[in-house]
Order: C-alpha cells, then sequence, then structure tokens
C-alpha cells in the first residue's frame, strides 16, 4: 500500500500549491505553504521506507549482513525539512501580523502597492 | 594536514562568515566590537577565496574535502562533502568580494537604523548561505543553503519595515521563494529515490545513464526551483520587489550574490548532472528564457519610476545576458556568460550603492522628485556614471568587453549550427543594450542631471566610507573592461573549462567516471579587440566636439530653480512653478506613447497579487515538466 502514500504526497504538493494560488486571504496562503511542505515530508519519509523493515539503530556488532531496516538518510532530511517547514511559517505568519497592522487587512488583493 | 594547508580555505571561508552571524549576536550591541567582527569575518572569507585562485584556477586542481573525516564506503558517498572547483571558485570570488564591499558600506549606510547588530546577523547568515551553496558538493547541503540564505534575503527584505512596501515584498518573496524551495527539496529527494545518493559527483555519474520519468520531473523541479533564486523571468516581479525595499547594501547582495547562486545551480544542474546540454531542446530552452528575460525586463524598467526598482529590473534583463550566454553550450560562450556574470556583480552593485547613497542622503528614490544632484555629490555621480556607462556597454568599462563577447559567441553559435533563430537573439541582445542605455540616460538625467529641486539644496556628499566602498566597485569595473584578456585567462576561460571537464569532477571525488573530458576551445568568429572600439568612441567625440566647436557652441548659463521657467513659458498662467526640468519620464515619451498597449499590458499582468506571481511558478514548473519528459 506503498503507492497511496505516494499519491497522497503528490496530492498534498498540489493541494499546498492550489491553496496559495486560489485563497486570497494571508493566513491560508501560509497554510497553503505548509500543506506542500508536510506533503514533501509525507514523500521523503516513503522514499526511505522498506516494508518490513526495522528502525535503524544499531550498536556496535549487531549490524549484520542479515540486518533489515529502513533508509535512515530520508529520516534525517526530513527532520531537516520539519524544522525549515516550522520556520517558514513562523516567519511568514510574523509578516503577516505585520502586514495586517500596515494595511489593516489580509487581503492579497488590496496588498499589491508594488506593482507594475 | 596542517590547518593552514588550503584543502581547508573553502569550509573556513564558509564557517567564518556563520560563525561572525553568531558573534555579532553576543556583541550586538557593542557597535565597534560588532562592526570589526562583521569586517573580520567576510574579510578572512575573502581572503581565503582568493589564496585559493592558484592551486584552483591555474594548476587545475580539484579541491575534494570530505566534513568529519568520512569518505566513501562500498561505493557510496557517506557524509558530506566540499568540492571546489573552478566553477565554484570563479562564484565563490565574486560573492566574497560583492559581500565584503557591501559589508563596508553598510558600516555607515546602516549606522542609523534600529538594531543593526540583527542586520549584521542577518547579512552574515545571506554571505554565509551562498558561499556555502556555491562551494558545497553535496545536493542536500544545497539546499539547507538554498534555505538559509532565502530566510535571511527575506528578513533582511523587510528590515526596514517602516518603509514603504517593505513588509509586502518581503512576503511576496517569501511565498514565490517558498514555492522554489519545496520544488528543490522535491527534486532532490525524487534523485535520491532513484539513484541513492545525495554527492554530487556521484549523482553526475549515476543520472545521465538512467534517465527515468522521474528523473526527469526532478529535472524540471530543480530547474524551476534554481530559477526562482536567480529571478529570472516569470519571477522577475520579486526581484523588482525585494530589490526596492530592502536597504541597498542588501540590494548588492541579491542582485549581485542571490541570483548568481540561481545561475550557479543551473550551471550545475543543466551541465553535471544531467549533462544534457548538447541536446538542441535545453539549449533552446535556456536561451529563449534568457532571450525572454533580456527584454521583458528592460522594458518594464523602462515604465518604473522608482530609482532601486528599476534598477532592479535591469539586473534581471542583465541575468538574461549570463543565461543566454550559458545556455548556448559553448567554451566561448560560458566564458562571455561567466564574464558578464562577474562584471554585473560589480556594476550593479556599484549602480545600487550609488542608489543608496542617493537614498541616504535624500530619503526618497522617487525619479520624479530628484534631480541636479550632481552638484550637491558630485563623487556619487562620477561613480554612478561610471555603472551606468557599464551595463549600458560603453567602451571601456567592462560591461561593453563581455557584452561584445555575449554578441560574439551568439553569432558564433548562429553560424556553427546554422540556426536562424541565434540572429534573433543576437538582435534582441542589441536592442537590449540600446534601451538600458536609454533607460540609463533617463536615470542621469533625473537624478543627477536637470534642476535641483529646492528641497534637496542643502544635500551633502556621502561619506568616505561608503565613497571607498563605491570606489572598489568602480575601480574594478574599470580594470576589468581595460584588461579583459587578463580576466579570461585567469578567471572565466578556467571556469568555462571546468563546466566541460565532467569526468575530472567526478573522478576528484574519488568515484568512477566513464564521462569523458571534452576538448574545448576558446576560438571565436570574428575581430574581438576592444580597443579599436575604444578609438572609434575617441574620434567620434572627438567628431563632436569639433562641430560644437565649431558652430560657436554657446554656453548656456545655469539655471536655478529660482529663475526662468522654460517649459510652461507658452502657457504660462501666472502661478509660479516650484521648479521645471525635463523630467526622467518625458525623455522617451514618444517611443513609449507608440508602445503604449505593450506598456499598458504588462503594468497589468505585473499586478502585485502575490496569487498571480505564484500561479506564474506553478504554471512554470507545469510547462518545466511537460517539456523536460518530451525532449529529454
Amino acid at each position: 500500500m506503498i503507492l497511496f502514500n505516494y499519491i497522497a504526497s503528490f496530492f498534498l504538493i498540489v493541494l499546498g500549491f492550489y491553496t496559495i494560488v486560489t485563497k486570497y486571504n494571508l493566513i491560508k496562503t501560509v497554510i497553503g505553504l505548509s500543506i506542500a511542505d508536510y506533503g514533501v515530508n509525507l514523500l521523503i519519509i516513503t522514499i526511505g521506507y522498506n516494508p518490513g523493515g526495522t528502525a535503524p539503530i544499531f550498536t556496535m556488532g549487531e549490524l549484520t549482513q542479515a540486518s533489515y531496516f529502513v533508509d535512515p538518510i530520508p529520516q534525517a532530511l526530513t527532520l531537516t525539512s520539519i524544522v525549515i517547514g516550522a520556520c517558514v511559517t513562523a516567519m511568514s505568519l510574523a509578516l503577516v501580523i505585520k502586514l495586517e497592522e500596515q494595511y489593516g487587512t489580509l487581503d492579497t488583493r488590496e496588498i499589491r502597492r508594488l506593482r507594475g | 594536514m596542517s590547518i593552514l594547508n588550503y584543502h581547508h580555505f573553502p569550509i573556513y571561508s564558509i564557517m567564518i562568515l556563520f560563525l561572525g552571524a553568531f558573534l555579532t549576536v553576543v556583541f550586538g550591541h557593542k557597535k565597534a566590537l560588532r562592526n570589526i567582527f562583521a569586517l573580520l569575518a567576510v574579510s578572512v572569507s575573502l581572503a581565503c577565496m582568493i589564496a585559493l585562485v592558484k592551486p584552483v584556477m591555474l594548476d587545475g586542481e580539484i579541491i575534494s574535502y570530505w566534513m568529519g573525516g568520512r569518505g566513501i564506503a562500498g561505493g557510496y558517498a557517506i557524509g558530506i562533502s566540499l568540492e571546489v572547483d573552478a566553477l565554484s571558485l570563479f562564484f565563490g570570488l565574486l560573492i566574497s568580494t560583492a559581500v565584503f564591499v557591501s559589508c563596508v558600506y553598510s558600516i555607515q549606510y546602516m549606522s542609523h537604523d534600529d538594531n543593526p547588530g540583527q542586520y549584521y546577523t542577518l547579512f552574515l547568515m545571506l554571505s554565509g548561505g551562498v558561499m556555502g551553496l556555491v562551494l558545497t558538493g553535496d545536493i542536500f547541503n544545497m539546499f539547507i543553503m538554498v534555505e538559509i540564505l532565502t530566510f535571511a534575503a527575506v528578513a533582511l527584505t523587510a528590515f526596514r519595515n517602516k518603509a514603504f512596501g517593505a513588509l509586502e515584498a518581503a512576503f511576496k518573496y517569501l511565498v514565490v521563494g517558498c514555492i522554489g524551495s519545496t520544488c528543490i527539496l522535491t527534486g532532490v529527494i525524487m534523485l535520491y529515490a532513484q539513484v541513492h545518493t545525495l554527492n554530487f559527483a556521484q549523482l553526475s555519474a549515476l543520472i545521465p545513464g538512467n534517465l527515468t520519468p522521474a528523473t526527469k520531473v526532478a529535472f524540471a523541479l530543480l530547474f524551476v526551483g534554481f530559477s526562482t533564486k536567480a529571478f529570472i523571468v516569470p519571477f522577475h516581479p520579486l526581484a523588482a520587489d525585494a530589490h526596492g525595499a530592502a536597504p541597498a547594501s542588501i540590494s548588492v547582495l541579491i542582485s549581485g550574490v542571490l541570483t548568481k547562486s540561481g545561475i550557479y545551480g543551473i550551471i550545475r544542474l543543466c551541465y553535471f548532472l544531467f549533462q544534457s546540454m548538447q541536446l538542441g531542446a535545453i539549449q533552446f530552452m535556456l536561451v529563449f528564457i534568457g532571450s525572454v528575460s533580456m527584454f521583458v525586463c528592460v522594458t518594464m524598467a523602462l515604465a518604473q519610476h522608482d530609482f532601486k526598482r528599476l534598477l532592479a529590473f535591469h539586473s534581471i534583463s542583465q541575468i538574461g545576458y549570463v543565461l543566454t550566454a550559458v545556455g548556448l553550450c559553448t567554451a566561448f560562450g560560458i566564458s562571455a556568460g561567466l564574464y558578464h556574470a562577474m562584471n554585473h556583480t560589480l556594476f550593479k552593485g556599484l549602480l545600487f550603492l550609488a542608489a543608496g547613497a542617493v537614498l541616504h542622503q535624500t530619503g526618497t528614490t522617487d525619479l520624479g522628485k530628484l534631480g541636479g544632484l550632481s552638484r550637491r555629490m558630485p563623487h556619487t555621480t562620477v561613480l554612478f556614471l561610471i555603472g551606468a556607462f557599464s551595463i549600458s556597454g560603453l567602451p571601456p568599462f567592462n560591461g561593453f568587453a563581455s557584452k561584445w563577447m555575449v554578441y560574439q559567441a551568439v553569432y558564433q553559435k548562429a553560424v556553427e549550427s546554422g540556426n536562424i533563430g541565434f540572429l534573433l537573439v543576437l538582435i534582441i541582445a542589441l536592442v537590449t543594450s540600446v534601451l538600458t542605455l536609454a533607460s540609463f540616460v533617463k536615470v542621469s538625467q533625473s537624478v543627477f542631471f536637470g534642476q535641483l529641486p529646492e528641497e534637496y539644496s542643502d544635500v551633502k556628499e556621502v561619506g568616505f566610507g561608503m565613497r571607498f566602498a563605491m570606489g572598489i566597485f568602480a575601480v574594478l569595473c574599470v580594470i576589468t573592461g581595460l584588461f579583459p584578456n587578463l580576466v579570461t585567462t585567469y578567471l572565466t576561460e578556467p571556469a568555462a573549462r571546468a563546466v566541460f571537464s565532467v569526468g575530472k569532477y567526478i573522478s576528484a571525488m574519488g568515484f568512477d567516471s566513464t564521462v569523458a573530458d571534452q576538448a574545448v576551445s576558446f576560438a571565436h568568429a570574428g575581430v574581438w579587440a576592444p580597443v579599436n572600439w575604444l578609438l572609434l568612441l575617441a574620434v567620434m567625440l572627438l567628431a563632436v566636439t569639433i562641430v560644437a566647436v565649431a558652430s560657436r557652441y554657446d554656453k548656456v548659463s545655469r539655471r536655478t530653480s529660482e529663475t526662468v521657467d522654460t517649459k510652461y513659458q507658452l502657457f504660462y498662467g501666472g502661478e509660479k512653478n516650484v521648479y521645471s526640468q525635463v523630467g526622467g519620464g518625458d525623455l522617451f515619451w514618444g517611443f513609449k506613447h507608440n508602445w503604449r498597449h505593450y506598456f499598458s499590458f504588462m503594468h497589468d499582468l505585473h499586478s502585485g497579487v502575490v496569487n498571480d506571481y505564484a500561479l506564474w511558478a506553478v504554471v512554470a514548473l507545469a510547462l518545466a515538466i511537460v517539456f523536460l519528459q518530451i525532449v529529454l
């Protein structure tokens, strides 16, 4: 059933992009960014998954040729990616607060002083 | 290995910047200490890069460096590596120079802002991120650096958050930048899924042999991701917003350094990872995007009323030249493209710093309000003119040399391939250059010449530190323009040669390479002698002078704002005009009038709504995926 994971992850990425493109509320734009990010995280974890594998935690001597475990590198990558995703959300929300103070609105169609 | 062994220098030059970022937080409240740490960090970084010129550029060594002493186990790369070939070093040199000058400039420029401590922290994070990006040999590490530099750039764009549009620009940049970063991460992980490695050298060895639909999608994702960092069309509105809103010292980094990191990523992607530049379709893609960027951005620049926003559009227009030249896939073309990339950093940096100087002294960058500053800021004017001449491609400045090489490379490609399309590209490039000149005539007229508005009559010249920083760029502009042969021999040709020796890049890291290095020739068609053109210019100037003197050129007395209003004389209705001059916007009104439909279309297209820009990004991604699935 690993296929569902791939479908779900690309669905999430596309859904995130769709949210960013179609929603005119700044908060929803930030939510869209997060959704796309979750999609990528799910994709990374899925790529590292081996059906039936154990956790990739071994001490000295335990690791043999017969050991069968999931790929640890994507897990490390996911952790990094999650941290970055949290930073994106925090920073964009900080900007949203400031924008709301300055423009008095959350509508992206009204936040367009820079154009042309 | 001794710690002063030059193999350690790449990691020093990255680490010292991040260390400096940390120290400037800790000592942020102590002005002198903070400035010293920042300057020290950027100087050491620059020194490390310069020290690497001899082994890497001249001797052709490729430095491979495993972090933590790890290496290759069982044929796969374990751990993170740095790999510095001539291409990396070329960009590293550019970046560290721009960062150094920008830091020198910042010390005076940012002294009146709140929290300059945080400014330096973000500044050094941005520099370290770009430095790490060009020196790393690991594609996931590259993604991390992309994120670091995007965050730092967004935060710095919003740094003067009271300034007009700063927050808005930062938010737009963050949204589209994050779409780009998501693309890069997805591309990286899809490559990993296919070939189970993150090391550049190993990826370059494995990918070209197993092209699957997944790797083609990864190519498209990475390409779009790096395009958002290079701000090429269709991501140029973000550049305009971000450059315009950020402090000038940061605009230098965004235009001179960030865009270069995107170009670097595209070169690594197309020439190294996929080695697909021999395909006509990929060449077409790069040259097409480059030409469109060139033309669209220069016409957008013509319609701007803000000094920095105008410069931002020109910046992307020049990046179009770089991309076009790089996309030709000839050694001479790459050499020309890199030369222009270098010059772009120098003259664009100079222009942004001059704009910053004007902003610092007058408090505005609105072209309609400024005027006549040459009398109050003579040094800045001269420095600005050097930059303006360089970007417009007037001999003997550097823009001429590199643009001339780009034209030659395109012409040569047209001759070799017999493809008439390249001649069209050549025409676009020439027209763009003319429009650039026109645009800078407009800026010079609006800001530095014409009449001085009364409110700026007591403006002073900027301080020495800022003029010194601009002076460095100006001197470099002139030097690289006067000695193009030295630049090509010692900087761009080794880098271009590195692009064509992928096999060496792979084997330097310890992997087996089946890629043969290509023979490289820097021969080019036609006459290439800038001195002749300089002589021609001198003769023409002399001729004009003689004609002017012979016709008893009447020296017009300098008018100030109190005296006659000639502009509205016929319609004088009794009211006193505050000042009158030929405004910058009036200079090309005929041209603009004839093209009004195009200009108004473009104006409506750049609507400023973040959803539109996000849509462009997603559409670009979709097109890239479809296009690359078909042609690869």
